[in-house]
């Protein structure tokens, strides 16, 4: 069974269409990246992915379950998992505050309370901030890191969220090259080692196709190809990126 | 699954935050305890009977509830309220006047940017000083509340609305003064600079230069404290300053609790309003 | 830039300004202008006055007396400052709608709120001193309250109005990562505004301390009783000790908050 499947999903905004009947399944395990020229619905995709915008019509089953019937954020929470672009962290907190505030949906009103004066489940941040190689920011304000640096505190929220999918906005795009490399190539590995699912958005083609296996291209809210990573071609790509400009 | 890993140690540093924050504790601490122990106040004697009764009074007394004819039904009693609302609201308009007045003729000597030559290329000796004398003259003026310049200055001018106005104006003064000349130390050095260079003079920089950066930001202020001297222009009349105040002090010490619910509803509108059409023109200065 | 000197624009603000001065033309009519305005040893008493300010009495009864009603003064603005807080911190979160999802729970309840803080404000912190004081007697309580509650309502309309204010990104990542609302206010809006949270609580501070010294006039001690009874005796120089005190101590907490304020920049 897919764990995301979408059957002609559509999104109308006032009077512009940002999904037109949009259907695929991602599998457990899959990397899947996003690419298509902007304004194709990236970003409004991953948001209905993420439950953050209901579509108008179609079917959208998480986990064999329609999206609507988790009610509880909580639930939610375990399931799906969100990166953005940057400004996402609590700049004026600590960077364990930050990473904690991925066990919020776990956690109860008082030990939530209590952990903004004595971080709870200590150890937990620990290991997530070591894996992403920040172990020694543990009590550093989250401000005073770098633009890099910040996404992998990011990372470590995710880490200790734990949800099922990781869905990525273009993550790395507000990054120079060298940092971006570095935030995608962790993340791919994490979401390799935990055996997670990931669905990115990405403007950059060559990044898409060094780490992802399935590349999914949009264009005018529609499905323009979607093809294993092998199957790419550089007609495809022209074809993807070329008629936009002309229809312009 | 989950290895044990060894969580790096807290650096602690005194910081100016953590002093900041064990003075405020420190603060709190004597400051009630000194409520609770050397003045004895327990909050709970407060609910006592005699209090109640005491509310009880207060409340039907504003509400007109034992009165025949309550102020507020009475015509006349509304004319006299109203001219006193007008009377405060002149009180206030000239306050704001010559707060405006004494802040604008004062605040170019004491911004730092002047004083240091930087805004203006040129420099004098004695703008140090003239900065000093003003800033200080600012401290003093906005140090002092509104009431305590009124208590001295009924001691110079006969009750009336000039005390009053005077008194707000000398308090607000040193507030619209420091505000103003941040303003001015805030200000891009560069157009005015280039200015400078291009052999204006001081008072052509003032006017092309200065004053029209400037002014939009002083505006806001202005209107600003406008709004907070309407708000406090009710007590300079405590102390014989004219206005609301004055008659608001006179009922309450003749137990005349309908006038004061008239007044203060007066006083309600006249600050809504105030702070209404002062957003109006703010916005419009924007 | 060229939209800034646009005739329109400039033609706006030519006309507030002569708005504004035309007002101030109108409330100067008010006044009948003559040297009756004076009272007849008015200028033998501002000669006085000043005499006071350059020869301050500096003996040591006073300066005791001046040391103890100045912490008087910073023990009611201290309380008073509590309770404003207690208001703000209560009546801001409500008035900013952040813990309410539903919409018109929401308008309602962030409605009435601010209605609350726009009256509690409206009313100077003198005005509530004399009608506490009918009610509960010179209870030190009655000064507390008095300030603690039209500062609870200035604190509180600028505490909602920051939260209102906060940027959506992070909360939504909050969000998403399984917060409650009120995980994203202890985890979210108040980490973001905090820095600007204190600032403003200490220039209010600064406010509070004058704002003390004046509840003296309603029979409550403090410096601004001390000023009292000496202008009541034309002790003017005492006056002027007692007010370099309170001077001194505005001047302090400026100090204070202007360098705690640089270290806060987020």
């Amino acid at each position: 069974m897919p764990l995301i499947e979408l059957n002609n999903i559509t999104k109308q905004f006032e009077r512009k269409i940002a999904l037109s009947s949009l259907s695929f399944h991602v599998k457990k395990g899959e990397m899947v990246a996003l690419i298509g020229p902007s304004g194709a619905g990236k970003s409004t995709l991953l948001n209905t992915l993420a439950g953050i915008t209901a579509p108008n019509t179609g079917t959208y089953l998480l986990d064999g379950v329609p999206i609507q019937h988790y009610k509880k954020r909580k639930e939610l929470a375990k399931k799906i998992g969100v990166i953005r672009q940057q400004f996402d962290l609590i700049a004026s907190l600590p960077v364990i505050q930050n990473v904690l505030a991925g066990r919020l949906g776990e956690w109860g009103f008082f030990k939530s309370m209590l952990s903004l004066f004595l971080p709870q489940d200590k150890q937990l941040a620990a290991n997530a901030l070591n894996r992403v190689g920040l172990l020694d920011k543990l009590y550093d304000q989250t401000s005073k890191l770098s633009g890099g640096e910040q996404q992998r505190v990011a990372l470590a929220r995710l880490l200790v969220q734990s949800p099922a999918v990781i869905l990525a906005d273009e993550p790395v795009a507000s990054l120079d090259p060298a940092r971006a490399e570095d935030v995608l190539a962790m993340l791919t590995k994490l979401v390799k080692e935990e055996g997670q699912t990931l669905v990115m958005s990405l403007h950059s083609v060559e990044y898409a196709k060094k780490y992802f296996s399935r590349i999914i291209a949009l264009r005018d809210g529609e499905v323009f190809f979607d093809l294993p990573t092998s199957e790419i071609t550089k007609e495809h790509l022209a074809e993807l990126y070329l008629l936009k400009e002309m229809a312009l | 699954m989950m290895s044990k890993i060894k969580i790096p140690s807290k650096k602690r540093r005194f910081s100016f935050v953590a002093f900041s924050i064990l003075l405020a504790l420190a603060l709190l601490a004597g400051s009630w305890g000194h409520i609770f122990y050397a003045e004895r106040a327990n909050f709970f004697t407060l609910f006592n009977e005699q209090n109640a009764e005491y509310a009880k009074k207060f409340f039907s007394g504003l509400f007109g509830l034992q009165e025949e004819k309550p102020a507020f039904t009475d015509k006349e009693a509304w004319i006299n309220a109203g001219k006193l609302t007008y009377e405060t609201l002149q009180m206030s308009v000239m306050a704001i006047g010559f707060a405006t007045i004494a802040a604008l003729l004062t605040v170019i000597p004491a911004a730092r940017n002047i004083a240091d030559g930087t805004l203006t290329v040129s420099k004098r000796w004695y703008r140090w000083i003239l900065f000093g004398f003003f800033r200080v003259i600012y401290i003093f003026s906005r140090a002092i509340p509104e009431l305590v310049w009124a208590m001295v200055i009924v001691f110079i001018l006969k009750p009336g609305i000039l005390p009053g106005a005077v008194a707000l104006a000398l308090h607000n003064f040193g507030i619209l003064g420091k505000l103003c000349a941040e303003v001015i130390e805030d200000t891009d050095a560069r157009p005015i600079r280039n200015l400078a260079s291009s052999g204006a003079s001081n008072a052509q920089i003032l006017f092309y230069g200065i004053i029209p950066t400037v002014m939009p930001k002083f505006l806001t202020y202005i209107l600003y404290r406008g709004e907070v001297i309407m708000r406090t222009s009710i007590v300079v009349g405590f102390v014989g300053a004219g206005g609301l105040g004055q008659q608001f002090k006179l009922s309450l010490s003749y137990f005349h609790y309908t006038e004061i619910t008239l007044l203060l509803i007066c006083y309600i509108i006249l600050v809504f309003a105030a702070d209404f059409i002062s957003e109006g023109f703010r916005k419009a200065a924007k | 830039m060229k939209q800034l000197l646009s005739p329109l624009y400039l033609h706006k603000r030519l006309s507030l300004t002569l708005v504004l001065l035309a007002a101030f033309i109108w409330s100067l009519f008010s006044v009948t202008w003559s040297r009756d305005l004076l009272h007849a040893g008015g200028w033998a008493t501002t000669v006085q006055i000043l005499e006071g300010l350059i020869k301050p009495d500096l003996s040591p009864d006073i300066l005791e007396l001046a040391v103890e009603s100045s912490w008087v003064t910073v023990v009611y603005a201290v309380t008073g400052m509590t309770v404003a807080l207690i208001i703000a911190f209560v009546l801001g979160v409500l008035g900013s709608g952040v813990l309410v999802s539903s919409r018109p729970v929401r308008i309602v309840t962030a409605g009435f709120s601010r209605a609350v803080l726009a009256i509690i404000r409206a009313i100077h912190e003198l005005v509530w001193a004399l009608l506490f004081v009918a009610v509960i007697g010179l209870s030190p309580y009655a000064a507390i309250f008095a300030l603690g509650i039209p500062y609870g309502g200035i604190l509180g309309r600028i505490f909602a109005d920051m939260l209102n204010d906060v940027p959506g990104e992070p909360i939504q990542a909050l969000r998403a990562a399984g917060a409650s609302r009120l995980h994203c206010l202890m985890y979210g809006y108040l980490p973001l505004i905090r820095s600007n949270m204190i600032s403003y609580t200490m220039y209010r501070f600064e406010c509070s301390i004058r704002s003390s010294a004046i509840m003296s006039f309603v029979g409550l001690g403090g410096l601004g009783y001390q000023i009292q009874l000496s202008l009541a005796d034309l002790h003017y120089d005492e006056v002027w000790t007692f007010l370099f005190f309170l001077i001194a101590i505005v001047v302090l907490i400026d100090a204070w908050s202007n360098s705690l304020r640089k270290r806060l920049v987020l």
